[in-house]
Parts: C-alpha cells; sequence; structure tokens
C-alpha cells in the first residue's frame, strides 16, 4: 500500500544526522512542526495517529513463525525461523481491520532494522529487540533457538518492537521503516544503501570520550550511572533466577519418586493400599506441575530482560552525548587556538611558543604579503570552525531537548 | 514372692532374679528354680514367673503344666490380648525434660520418666524418675531376652558419628525424647510387655543401676541357656503365615529405606533451593535503591520472598525433625521383628528335630516324651505370642503411617499457604498508584503514549481504543479517554 499523498513525501526521508534544517530554532520547533503537520493530516476532532501511514490507523502484529532452510552467505545449508508480519489498516467508521500487508521476516533483518534506527536516531532509545541467543538460561530450558517455546517467546518480543517503534512519533516516520513493513523484496539492499554502518560511530572512540570529555552533562551523567546500575541489577536478578528456577524443579522432580515407591507400597498393604497408590500418583502429579510453572516464569524474566536491553539502549545515547560533548569541546579548543593565533600574527606578538615563532626567529620574519595571506586562511579556518560550533551546539541541544529524552532527564532527578 | 499362694491379684514388687527361671531354660536337665517355667501372661492377674498356682480366668492350668498345649489356654491368650483394646487404661509414661549431666569422665543427658498408674503392681500411684540413654538400652535387651517371643519395640540409634551431629543440640535431644517416649509408650500399651518385671523396675527404680548389678550374676547362666536353645537346628521350611510375614518385612523395610533415602534427597534440594532464595531477595532491595516510584514495591517484593524463605526453612526443619525419625524406627522395627521370626523358625525346629528323633527311636511309647511335648508347647505359644503381636504392630503401624503422611501433607500445605498469603499481602502495593505513576511512555509534553497500545488515548469517540494485555491496569493514558492535558508528566 504505497499511496503516499505530495505532502507526506518529504517525510520519507531517513533523519539526517544534521539538524533538520532550520539553524535558527532548535529541533524544539521543528520537532513541533513535525507533531503539528501530523495533526494537520488528521480530523479535528483530536484523534491522533501515531501510526500514521496516510490517514489509517494501523495494526501490526507478529502472527506466525516458520521454520525455514536455505542457503547463507558461504552458500551453506542453514535453518532459520521467519515470522510472518501483518499489518492491517483499521477503518475509522466501522472500526473493522483490513489486511494491507503480510510478509516473512527473519530475526537477522529485525537487527539490521534496529541497528540502522540507532544511528541514524542517535537521541532516542530505540526499543530493544528479544534476546538474540537464549541467556540466563537453566538447565532444563533448551538454549536451542529452535526451541518451539524460545521461538514463541521471540515472537512476542517481536512484536513489541514493532509496536514501541510504530508508537514513536518520531521513528513511525521512518521510510526504511515503513518499507520493512511492506516490501518483502531488496529491503536489505535498500536499507545498506543509506550507508548507515559508515555513519556508526566507533567504539573506540566512544570511549575515548568518555574519558576526556572535560564539562560532561550532569544529568547525562547521572543518567549513565543510573543505566549502568539498572544493567547490573537486572543482570544479577536473572543470573540468581535462573539458579533459583534450577533448583525449585529439583525439588519437584524428586518428589516424583515417591510416585513409584508409594505404588509399590502398596502392593503389600491391605488397608492402606488405597491410600499409598493415592498418595503416589498425587505425586506424580505435584511433580509434574512444576513445567507450566516454570514456563510462565518465563515471561517475566522476559520482561525483566526487555528493560536490561532497555538500559543499555539508554546507555548508548548517553555515551552518543558524551562523543558529541567532546566534539564539541574539540571543537571549541581549536576554534580558540586558531583565533589566538589570528590575533598573535596580526598584532605581531608571539605570546605562545610555536613552531612559527620559532622559524620567525631562526629565519627572519615573514614578508606583509605572506603574513596577509596567513592571516586570511586562519580567519576563513575560524569562520569555519565557528559555523561547526554552533551546528554542535545545536545538534547538542537537539540531542538534549528531544522530545522523549527530555522526560527521561526530567525523570532521573533523584528522588532518593 | 514365689511360694506365696496368688490371692486373686497376686503379687507386688518386683521379683528377685532368683526367682524366675528363664522361660527357654525348658529342657529337662535345666529346670530352673520355681518349677514349671512356661510364662502364662495373663491380664487380670499379676504374671509371676514360674508361679505354680496361677489360676487363668476359665479355670483352667496353666498351659504346659501336664498335656499338651490345650488350645483354650491359646485361646484365653488371644482373648486377653483383645480385651486391651478396650478403653481401661491404667498405666501412663512419659518421657520429657531433658537434662545435661557433666560429670569427671563423661557428660550426658538424663530424662524424667513419669509414670502413673492404678496398677498393683505399683507401690505409688506416680513415680518420677531420671534415666539415661543407656538405661533404655539395657532395658530393651532385657525385654529381649525375658519375651523372646515378643515383638519388641526399636530404639532410637545408639551411635552416632561425633562431629557429623552434635549429641546435645536441641533437635538431636529432642528428636531423641520422642523416640524414647514412643518406645515407653509401646512397652506400656503391650498387654504382656507393660507387665514386665525389669520394666516396672526401670519405671520405679530409685538406683537402677544396683539392680541392674544384681542381674548381672545370673547374666551368664540365662546367656548360656540361650544359647543352647537357639543353636544348631535347621527348619526345613517355615509354614505360610510366618513366610508371608517375613516377606512381608522384606518389602516393607525396602520400601521404607527407599522413601527415606527419597526424603533425605528432597530435604537436600529444598536446603539448596532456599540457599538461592535468599540471594534472591535482597537483589531486589538493591534495585529498589536505585529507584524512585518502584522503591516501595521492589522492597515489598524483597521482603515477600525473605517470607517465602523463612517458610520454607520450617518446612525442612519440620520434615528432618518429625519425618525421618519415624520411617528410620520402623526399618529398625522391621529387623528386630526378622531376627525374632528367627528364633521363631528355631524353637520349631527344635521341635521337629526332637519329634523326629523320637520316631526314629521306636520305642513303644504310647506317649510322647515330656521334653518333646514341651518344645511343642514353646513353639505353639511362641506362635501365638507373636501373631497377635503381629496383629497389633500392624495396626499401630496403619495408625502411625496415616498420621505420618498425613503430617507430611500438612506440613507441606502450610508452606503453601504461607507463601500465597507473603505474595496476596504485596499485590495491594504493587497496584497502588501514587499520583504520578504511569506506564512508560513515549512522546513530549504535547502528546503522550502508552507504550502497551497501539493507539494514542483519545480514541475515536465510540471506537475502542485497542489495549495491550500487557498494559498495566493502572496505566493512566489508557485509562483517559480524551486527550493529554490532564496527565502529568513527572
Amino acid at each position: 500500500m504505497e499511496q503516499a499523498p505530495p505532502d507526506l513525501e518529504r517525510q520519507w526521508q531517513p533523519a539526517p544526522l544534521e539538524p533538520l534544517g532550520h539553524t535558527d530554532a532548535g529541533l524544539q520547533a521543528a520537532v513541533g512542526e513535525e507533531a503539528e503537520g501530523s495533526r494537520d493530516e488528521v480530523p479535528g476532532d483530536g484523534t491522533m495517529t501515531e501510526n500514521n501511514f496516510g490517514l489509517k490507523k494501523i495494526e501490526i502484529s507478529v502472527s506466525e513463525a516458520e521454520k525455514r532452510t536455505g542457503r547463507n552467505a558461504m552458500n551453506m545449508q542453514e535453518t532459520y525461523t521467519a515470522y510472518l508480519i501483518e499489518t492491517r489498516s483499521v477503518e475509522h467508521t466501522d472500526g473493522q481491520s483490513v489486511l494491507t500487508d503480510s510478509l516473512w521476516r527473519r530475526y537477522s533483518e529485525f537487527e539490521l532494522l534496529r541497528n540502522y534506527l540507532l544511528v541514524y536516531y542517535p537521541h532516542i532509545v530505540v526499543p530493544p529487540l528479544p534476546e538474540k541467543r537464549a541467556e540466563f538460561v537453566w538447565h532444563k530450558l533448551s538454549a536451542d533457538n529452535m526451541d518451539p517455546d524460545f521461538v514463541e517467546r521471540r515472537r512476542i518480543g517481536l512484536e513489541n518492537f514493532l509496536l514501541r517503534v510504530a508508537s514513536h512519533p518520531i521513528l513511525c516516520r521512518d521510510k526504511i521503516f515503513y518499507l520493512f513493513l511492506t516490501q518483502e523484496g531488496n529491503w536489505k539492499e535498500t536499507v545498506n544503501e543509506t550507508g548507515f554502518q559508515l555513519k556508526a560511530d566507533s567504539r573506540l572512540k566512544a570511549l575515548n570520550a568518555t574519558f576526556r570529555v572535560k564539562n560532561p552533562d550532569k544529568r547525562f551523567t547521572e543518567l549513565k550511572h543510573y543505566s549502568d546500575e539498572l544493567q547490573s541489577v537486572i543482570s544479577h536478578l536473572l543470573r540468581v533466577r535462573a539458579r533459583v528456577a534450577d533448583r525449585l524443579y529439583g525439588v519437584y522432580k524428586v518428589h516424583g519418586n515417591y510416585g513409584r515407591v508409594f505404588s509399590e507400597w502398596s502392593a503389600i498393604e491391605k488397608e492402606m493400599g488405597d491410600g499409598l497408590q493415592s498418595a503416589g500418583h498425587h505425586m506424580d502429579v505435584y511433580a509434574s506441575s512444576i513445567d507450566d510453572i516454570l514456563e510462565d516464569e518465563e515471561h517475566y524474566a522476559d520482561q525483566l530482560k526487555e528493560y536490561l536491553f532497555y538500559a543499555e539502549a539508554l546507555r548508548a545515547v548517553c555515551r552518543k552525548h558524551e562523543l558529541m560533548q567532546y566534539d564539541l569541546e574539540m571543537a571549541a579548543q581549536d576554534l580558540a587556538s586558531k583565533k589566538q593565533q589570528c590575533e598573535e600574527l596580526a598584532t605581531g606578538t608571539v605570546r605562545t611558543f610555536s613552531l612559527k615563532g620559532m622559524t620567525t626567529k631562526l629565519f627572519g620574519q615573514e614578508t606583509p604579503e605572506q603574513r596577509e595571506a596567513r592571516i586570511k586562511v586562519l580567519e576563513e579556518q575560524i569562520n569555519e570552525g565557528e559555523q561547526q560550533l554552533k551546528s554542535k551546539n545545536l545538534e547538542g541541544r537537539e540531542f538534549k531537548f528531544g522530545p522523549m529524552l527530555r522526560n527521561a532527564l526530567a525523570r532521573c532527578n533523584p528522588v532518593k | 514372692m514365689s511360694g506365696g499362694p496368688p490371692k486373686g491379684l497376686p503379687s507386688t514388687g518386683p521379683h528377685s532374679l532368683l526367682d524366675m527361671p528363664h522361660p527357654l531354660a525348658g529342657s529337662s536337665s535345666e529346670e530352673a528354680v520355681g518349677g514349671d517355667s512356661t510364662p502364662s501372661p495373663d491380664l487380670l492377674m499379676a504374671r509371676s514367673f514360674g508361679d505354680k498356682d496361677l489360676i487363668l480366668p476359665n479355670g483352667g492350668t496353666p498351659a504346659g503344666t501336664s498335656s499338651p498345649a490345650s488350645s483354650s489356654s491359646l485361646l484365653n491368650r488371644l482373648q486377653l490380648d483383645d480385651d486391651i483394646d478396650g478403653e481401661t487404661r491404667d498405666l501412663f509414661v512419659t518421657v520429657d525434660d531433658p537434662k545435661k549431666h557433666v560429670c569427671t569422665m563423661e557428660t550426658y543427658i538424663t530424662y524424667r520418666i513419669t509414670t502413673k498408674s492404678t496398677r498393683v503392681e505399683f507401690d505409688l500411684p506416680e513415680y518420677s524418675v531420671r534415666r539415661r540413654y543407656q538405661d533404655f538400652d539395657w532395658l530393651r535387651n532385657k525385654l529381649e531376652e525375658s519375651q523372646p517371643t515378643h515383638l519388641i519395640p526399636p530404639l532410637p540409634e545408639k551411635f552416632v558419628v561425633k562431629g557429623v551431629v552434635d549429641r546435645f543440640s536441641e533437635e538431636f535431644v529432642e528428636t531423641r525424647r520422642k523416640a524414647l517416649d514412643k518406645f515407653l509408650k509401646r512397652i506400656t500399651d503391650h498387654p504382656v510387655l507393660s507387665f514386665n518385671e525389669h520394666f516396672n523396675v526401670f519405671l520405679t527404680a530409685k538406683d537402677l543401676n544396683a539392680y541392674k548389678r544384681q542381674g548381672m550374676a545370673l547374666l551368664s547362666r540365662v546367656g548360656e541357656s540361650v544359647k543352647h536353645v537357639t543353636g544348631g537346628y535347621k527348619l526345613r521350611s517355615r509354614p505360610l503365615e510366618f513366610a508371608a510375614i517375613g516377606d512381608y518385612l522384606d518389602t516393607f523395610a525396602l520400601k521404607l529405606g527407599t522413601i527415606d533415602r527419597i526424603a533425605q534427597r528432597i530435604i537436600k534440594e529444598e536446603i539448596e533451593y532456599l540457599v538461592e532464595l535468599r540471594e534472591y531477595g535482597p537483589v531486589y532491595s538493591t534495585w529498589s535503591a536505585l529507584e524512585g516510584e518502584l522503591a516501595e514495591p521492589l522492597e515489598g517484593v524483597s521482603a515477600c520472598i525473605g517470607n517465602c524463605s523463612t517458610a520454607l526453612e520450617e518446612l525442612t526443619d519440620d520434615m528432618t525433625e518429625d519425618f525421618l525419625p519415624v520411617l528410620r524406627e520402623y526399618i529398625l522395627y522391621s529387623d528386630s521383628m526378622k531376627s525374632v521370626l528367627k528364633k521363631r523358625d528355631q524353637v520349631q525346629a527344635e521341635y521337629e528335630a526332637k519329634l523326629e528323633a523320637v520316631a526314629l527311636r521306636k520305642e513303644d511309647r504310647p506317649k510322647v516324651p515330656a521334653d518333646v511335648e514341651k518344645c511343642q508347647d514353646r513353639m505353639e505359644c511362641f506362635n501365638a505370642d507373636l501373631k497377635a503381636d503381629m496383629e497389633r504392630w500392624q495396626s499401630n503401624k496403619r495408625q502411625d503411617f496415616r498420621q505420618l503422611l498425613m503430617g507430611m501433607a500438612d506440613k507441606n500445605i502450610q508452606y503453601y499457604e504461607k507463601c500465597l498469603m507473603a505474595w496476596e499481602s504485596i499485590i495491594p502495593l504493587l497496584q497502588e498508584k501514587p499520583e504520578a505513576k504511569l506506564a512508560p511512555i513515549w512522546g513530549n509534553e504535547e502528546t503522550t503514549w502508552c507504550l502497551f497500545t497501539t493507539t494514542v488515548i483519545g480514541g475515536q469517540p465510540g471506537s475502542q481504543p485497542r489495549i495491550s494485555k500487557r498494559c498495566p491496569s493502572s496505566c493512566v493514558h489508557c485509562s483517559i479517554v480524551h486527550n493529554s492535558q490532564d496527565v502529568e508528566i513527572t
């Protein structure tokens, strides 16, 4: 379904890293515009659609999972699971839903989508995917990705992911996301063509920034600490929970041994026979009841894992901010030193030790033309630097005052 | 005392051992003092070993005086045993009040034995003495010696591996006390054993050691006679009913052993589970320290898990103290019963051997020689005693196990009820809505979205906003139909 009205076309651009072209206004306004833009499209009774493909409400579901075999990149046979994504549009008038798109995607494609979103929306806490491999397992739980229970829980996780992305005012407008839901073939190529992988920051750069940044925003620092601690406590919780599940399983299963021995004992008893037989039966029932109990508990563990990954995503945003702050500081520093150089050249005073100063002393002063030329170059560089600084500042502000982040920061105020 | 004619309810007080011939000292050459030696327990009359003039209620003579054991006297035996199941309790014994004694040579525990009785055998209506395990052990041995045809209840295990178990710990002493109490009560309930001389002394004597020393002199003589009788005869085949009992006891002990092992394994697993739980709860506390609104609920969860842990600990303690000891007791019981069965076999074997010997001699005796008759008597008494005791044992066993298994079920139910209560009590806390409690949201200050719904609050009037099952019922966004202005964002 591609009935994009003309004014939507503009919104299908992937949101760039640079500000949205309104250098004079903070992003706040831009977001405001966007939001208003969308509101304009909607009937005036105040209804909002966040799944705003056109004017209709969209329902998304990951309804099925299927085992498939295919050939991988190295032309070797592999087995994987594919998930069916169905999109329905809901007619306003009668509330009925019509199936508009359905396609199959595998986990790696979800991953690709998410990685793309992470790069293009660094200031947004991108919803997490269900875990790639089964972790925090206890012994009975299969660590096999093909296990039906695991597949089912993954299906739910993938659905939640899509719903959350679709609920986000900014992410939901992303064209790649839209194509993910509607265009089965060729989608991978389309994503890769955006070149997002190149735009990703290197880990090393990020680490460097963490250590070297001079004026980190206090709120981000707190947020970072919070997300670190949250990750740590939830990991601990999941590990211990897995051990608890393991032990509980053992307790129930050993009771099952009673079943057989009570039965055997009942055979030699007269009056006690029936009672013992019945007791044995109940022990068996008890022992087998643990499977369902623990399966239900896995859903609880899944929700904990969700927030574990969310904390990671939050951390990534903080990391990005540190990086930007660091860049800003570097740019400012660079600008300051260039300005100083310029000043020195203009006034002829050498205040700092520099190679130029040395060579001047050694080889004599340069001609006024030369000096003029150099001043000019520096002035250009200063201009560029100022521009850059301005844009970086803007980026930073956009970052900080991005819609959801503001709430996150506000909520991070120490309540302790 | 011996020689005195019984009047209705004769004999009071302990008899001197010298007057008491060993019941199995039946061979002619070993005729002990006091004439006929066959014990004839009699409920209505106080028992007196070797009392010739014992009169049975039906007027018959004690079995074994002359003719082959009369069936009537055997019947009496069974009748008398039945009578004890009536409500005529006249002897009550309790074991309690363990105390530690520290002497130069050793440290040990004594227990107080309180006896209340209206029986004539007791001079006083009430007695209170102190006994230690050794004394119980002595009593049991004496009972085995003096009442070999009966099933003597078991004692708790004698030997305790030092260093592994603390002999003076409260749990150990209490477990032992309960077992000793059970032991004495079983004897009290027994129509024959409760009238035993040694039992009486055990319950009443101020100085048991003096009494013990008296008996030592006789020990060797008695010991020999026992050996003499019970050695050397091979039984051809056990009669069907006793074979059945033997088989039953074998299987029974086997199954109990398995149950004991399983129970121990369960307790072990439960303790390991407990260890993990004790680590699990506090993590929620740690988490709660990081949070603002969530702090209280998380702390509540932590406390709840703590309560469950405590409940589990109580369960494992109960199982260890009440369940396992009874299983072990019955295993020991089965063992001692099997050895009584073997003794019975011996007696039968001796009788059959002697009978054969007589037959082979081909003498013209019209009458069966006296000693063969005595053997037959002994055998038949033994059989009767044993059968009666088996019935009693089966009935007690049913009762004991009923109590045991129901107790186990009850304790488990209580554990689950405690856990249920703990969790139910924090549900209100988890559902509590402080003013700004919100489900996770996306959006800016103009619009807010509940994370779990796919529609924004403010659906079209008349249409149902779709709400995911996972959206908590306290989610303010979904409960508000109109737009976001009313929603507060912290």
